[in-house]
């Protein structure tokens, strides 16, 4: 959380690629968060909150550590469940689902401390993400088995992984990991993303391969949401910024609305 | 009037396993070690105050010092020289609770090898039983245990409400992130967790060795009865464990009461399948977040 | 000399499977259970039951007794594999600890502490088998059918959602893993055929008795399993062995005061499950070196 911010770099086009910017209103409601509250033990950790998701919309949460970004996330993939509020995910409650369920509905997620299989290969971390089932053995026989070879093949190549295929998850550079951290969630056909600091620490090299990578699932109709203080990020591929502090959401608006804020803006750099 | 009878013992074994179980706990809670080697400590305190007083012939306070001395130090080494090195590379529940249990197994054979396998008790004046009212004997180590552990007990809520090192504890059981913010090193504290879960078996171990007697095997026994506390108390819960040892222990004998001896450590684990069946979060613990 | 080493081959391919089949669930799922001796002795003492008073026929106490060890280890998967790890490792002492009671207590079952006597001879397809080179080549042949399913399985999709699980159970329910219930089979697979080792020993001593069932054996297989190596096919082999030929090795040191031998095989094995687990946590014939679990 301590690293350095990443210079933000302009880009040429100043529109977002997912060019949806000034039409959010009009899309479907992914995930609608009503009134969501949550305490542990007398502290409370999110009050109140309500935010809607609509799709094809990258949505970022922004705030100071502890502001609860995180588990508002937890409680949108049951991880934790809420002390009051609803989830309503495509209009049906998520609350008191297990995070598989909801994982098979259609939300990936990635950890912030990434959480791969540690001691399964490259390979294994996308193949076990197609397989859900707990069945001895996959359904689909063998042309389901070859399709998803034929998956974690184009995933590895879009990632960059291709040569650390059999290379076990706890051999990998700190950026690899990363990547393997978003290539688990592309093999599982989800519709809504919730990614958690996925660009933390990357080199500009990597940045620029994740940007790329994410506009063009954004592109294919992939919903995101992200988690993240990368300024570049806030201002260049977000439709929407949420800006959460302790616990409560202070706004929900476009980007620039948000970073014109003045109260807004000193608390977000004022935790730098 | 043997229920009576029964529910005195229970009262001084629950409150033994009381403060076994409030030991785990600490630790686990502050440290989440699983320091199944919490039954040697108690068992080597046990040993070396039945060896200081019956074998050296010490004064009973040198042998209580002694007790407590050993204790301390045995929990510190372990935590230093065991699970230090473990926790630097990855430490993970299953490889710390393997090292453990290792412990436990040669402090419990080497104890065995120097002392002897068999039951041994020491007597002191204190521990002579009488009749209190018909039928009921009482011996003053009855009332002295329980007492001592209501003593320690609320020496522990001073310590863990009043002291900033003892705030810091509970901090670390209830949040590890808020720690690094109370600037307090976890290392550090890891220790006083040690020192403090391991002086707590001390009373439990001399009134063991002084009043029913113990074996090599007393640790492990003790041991499992306060993993079983620790859980159907509410993991991190240092009054569920209290008061789970407490039922626990009643339950125990007044088992013996209807069912014999044999079925006391059956009826504790049917106590805790029951638990984890019913209410895995124990009396007063939080929601079980995995 | 010939029977010893006979005698010993059996029992260590008897131990062999047990410690392959706890490696089953503490190596690729991560559940580490106290409890393996209880379904080793539900498997002898269904099989002694069953070759007494139904058929000794070899396929027929098998099966039965598999059928009755996955039935009781539903008792311990379905509570315990709702919570969090440490439960479960709680939960299986409990039910080891109440197994050893009700082995001693329920005596017509087990015998009582006098255990069952005068097992018969188990047959094969009508052919009784009672030379111990048949026993060894019956128990070899289990053996490695056993390593042959546990093999393929860590192969197939079910045992990378083992391994999921067992590196991350929060990513692994992220990822649409029932974890619940894919735990729960893995127990259930493994205490089934843990319960092969018990009716193979049952016939082969044809006299068991609650000793062989205790705290101890639970103890003794996990050596087996994390001295060998957590996640290997190979490494809960080599601990079955070593450990197995401890004791005798042990006789050979004259200087070892021989009434001390069972102290000190329990201390040379609790030291090198301390000191694996500071230097070499994957065990002897670990998959990856200086790495951990």
């Amino acid at each position: 959380m301590n690293e350095p911010l990443i210079p933000v770099q302009k880009h040429s086009n100043p529109a977002p690629d997912s060019g949806l910017t000034s039409s959010t209103g009009e899309q479907e409601v992914l995930l609608e968060i009503n009134n969501l509250s949550k305490n542990f033990g007398g502290l409370q950790a999110i009050s109140d909150v309500s935010l809607s998701l609509r799709a094809g919309i990258v949505t970022t949460l922004v705030g100071p550590n502890g502001a609860g970004k995180t588990t508002l996330f937890n409680m949108i993939t049951g991880h934790i469940q809420p002390s009051e509020g609803d989830v309503r995910w495509q209009g049906e409650s998520l609350i008191g689902k297990s995070p598989w369920k909801v994982a098979r509905g259609g939300i990936a997620r990635t950890f912030q401390d990434l959480r791969l299989f540690t001691h399964m290969t490259v390979e294994e971390n996308i193949l076990t993400m197609m397989e859900p089932g707990a069945w001895l053995w996959q359904l689909g026989g063998k042309s389901g088995k070859a399709r998803r070879y034929d998956k974690v093949d184009r995933i590895l190549e879009r990632t960059g992984l291709t040569d650390k295929r059999h290379t076990r998850a706890l051999d990998l550079a700190y950026a690899e990991r990363k990547f393997l951290s978003l290539a688990r969630i592309m093999a599982t056909d989800s519709r809504l993303w919730l990614l958690d600091e996925p660009a933390s620490g990357l080199d500009p090299n990597s940045y620029n391969l994740f940007l790329q990578l994410l506009r063009e699932e954004v592109k294919d109709g992939i919903t995101v949401c992200i988690i993240e203080h990368n300024l570049d990020i806030v201002v260049n591929i977000s439709d929407r910024i949420a800006f959460l502090d302790q616990g409560k959401l202070l706004a929900d608006d476009e980007p620039e609305t948000i970073l014109n804020d003045p109260t807004l803006a000193a608390i977000y750099f004022g935790e730098r | 009037m043997l229920f009576l009878q029964l529910l005195a013992n229970g009262l001084q074994v629950g409150a033994i396993y009381a403060l076994t179980a409030a030991g785990f706990s600490l630790i686990f809670g502050s440290t989440k070690i699983f320091h199944f080697a919490h039954g040697a400590t108690f068992a080597i305190a046990a040993y070396l105050f039945h060896f200081a007083l019956a074998g050296l012939g010490m004064h009973w306070t040198f042998a209580v010092l002694l007790a407590a001395v050993s204790a301390v130090v045995f929990g510190i080494l372990l935590d230093r020289l065991m699970y230090a090195p473990i926790q630097r590379h990855e430490g993970s529940f299953f490889t710390v609770f393997v090292a453990s249990f290792g412990i436990g197994i040669v402090v419990q054979n080497l104890l065995g090898s120097v002392f002897g396998r068999g039951f041994m008790s020491v007597a002191t004046p204190l521990s002579n039983s009488v009749e209190v009212i018909p039928g009921i004997y009482l011996s003053p180590l009855n009332g002295l245990a329980i007492v001592s552990a209501i003593i320690c007990f609320a020496a522990l809520h001073l310590f863990l409400t009043r002291t900033f090192v003892g705030k810091g504890m509970r901090a670390l059981s209830e949040n590890p992130e808020l720690v690094r913010t109370f600037g307090l090193s976890p290392r550090r504290l890891s220790t006083y967790a040690f020192a403090l879960g391991s002086l707590l078996v001390v009373p439990g171990a001399i009134f063991t060795a002084a009043g029913t007697g113990i074996n090599p095997a007393v640790g492990h026994h003790v041991m499992l009865i306060s993993l079983a506390a620790t859980i159907v108390g509410g993991i991190g819960s240092l009054r569920g464990a209290a008061c789970a040892g407490l039922l626990i222990g009643v339950a125990e004998n007044l088992a013996m009461w209807k069912l014999g001896t044999q079925w006391s450590e059956a009826i504790t684990f049917a106590i805790l399948f029951f638990f984890i069946i019913f209410k895995p979060s124990g009396f007063f613990g939080r929601q079980t977040v995995s | 000399m010939t029977a010893y080493i006979l005698n010993l081959l059996v029992l260590i391919s008897v131990y062999a499977i047990l410690s392959t089949t706890l490696n089953f669930i503490i190596g690729y799922a991560g559940i580490f259970s106290l409890a393996h001796a209880v379904f080793f002795g539900i498997g002898g003492y269904t099989a002694a039951l069953v070759a007494m008073h139904v058929s000794p026929e070899f396929f027929v106490a098998i099966p039965i007794a598999m059928a009755a060890a996955a039935g009781t280890s539903l008792l311990l998967a379905l509570p315990a594999l709702r919570v969090r790890g440490e439960y479960f490792v709680a939960a299986s002492l409990g039910l080891q600890v109440l197994a050893v009671t009700l082995f001693s207590e329920w005596k017509s079952f087990t015998g009582g502490i006098g255990g069952v006597i005068g097992i018969p001879s188990v047959e094969l397809f009508g052919y009784p088998v009672y030379k111990p080179w048949q026993f060894l080549i019956i128990s070899l042949i289990c053996l490695a059918i056993i390593i042959v399913i546990i093999r393929t399985l860590v192969h197939t999709s079910f045992g990378r959602s083992l391994k999921a699980i067992r590196d991350s159970e929060s990513a692994a329910l992220a990822s649409g893993k029932n974890i619940t219930v894919i735990k729960t089979l893995s127990v259930v697979l493994s205490s089934s055929l843990a319960a092969v080792a018990g009716a193979l020993y049952a016939f082969y001593m044809s006299f068991i008795n609650v000793e062989s069932f205790m705290l101890d054996t639970s103890v003794l297989v996990m050596a087996m399993v994390i001295i060998g190596g957590t996640a290997t096919i190979l490494g809960p082999l080599l601990g079955a062995g070593l450990l197995m030929l401890l004791p005798s090795a042990l006789t050979y040191l004259w200087f070892l005061p021989q009434t001390e031998i069972g102290s000190i095989q329990q201390i040379v094995y609790g030291l090198a499950m301390v000191l694996l687990m500071i230097f070499r946590p994957g065990g002897i014939v670990s998959s990856h070196p200086g790495g951990g679990k």
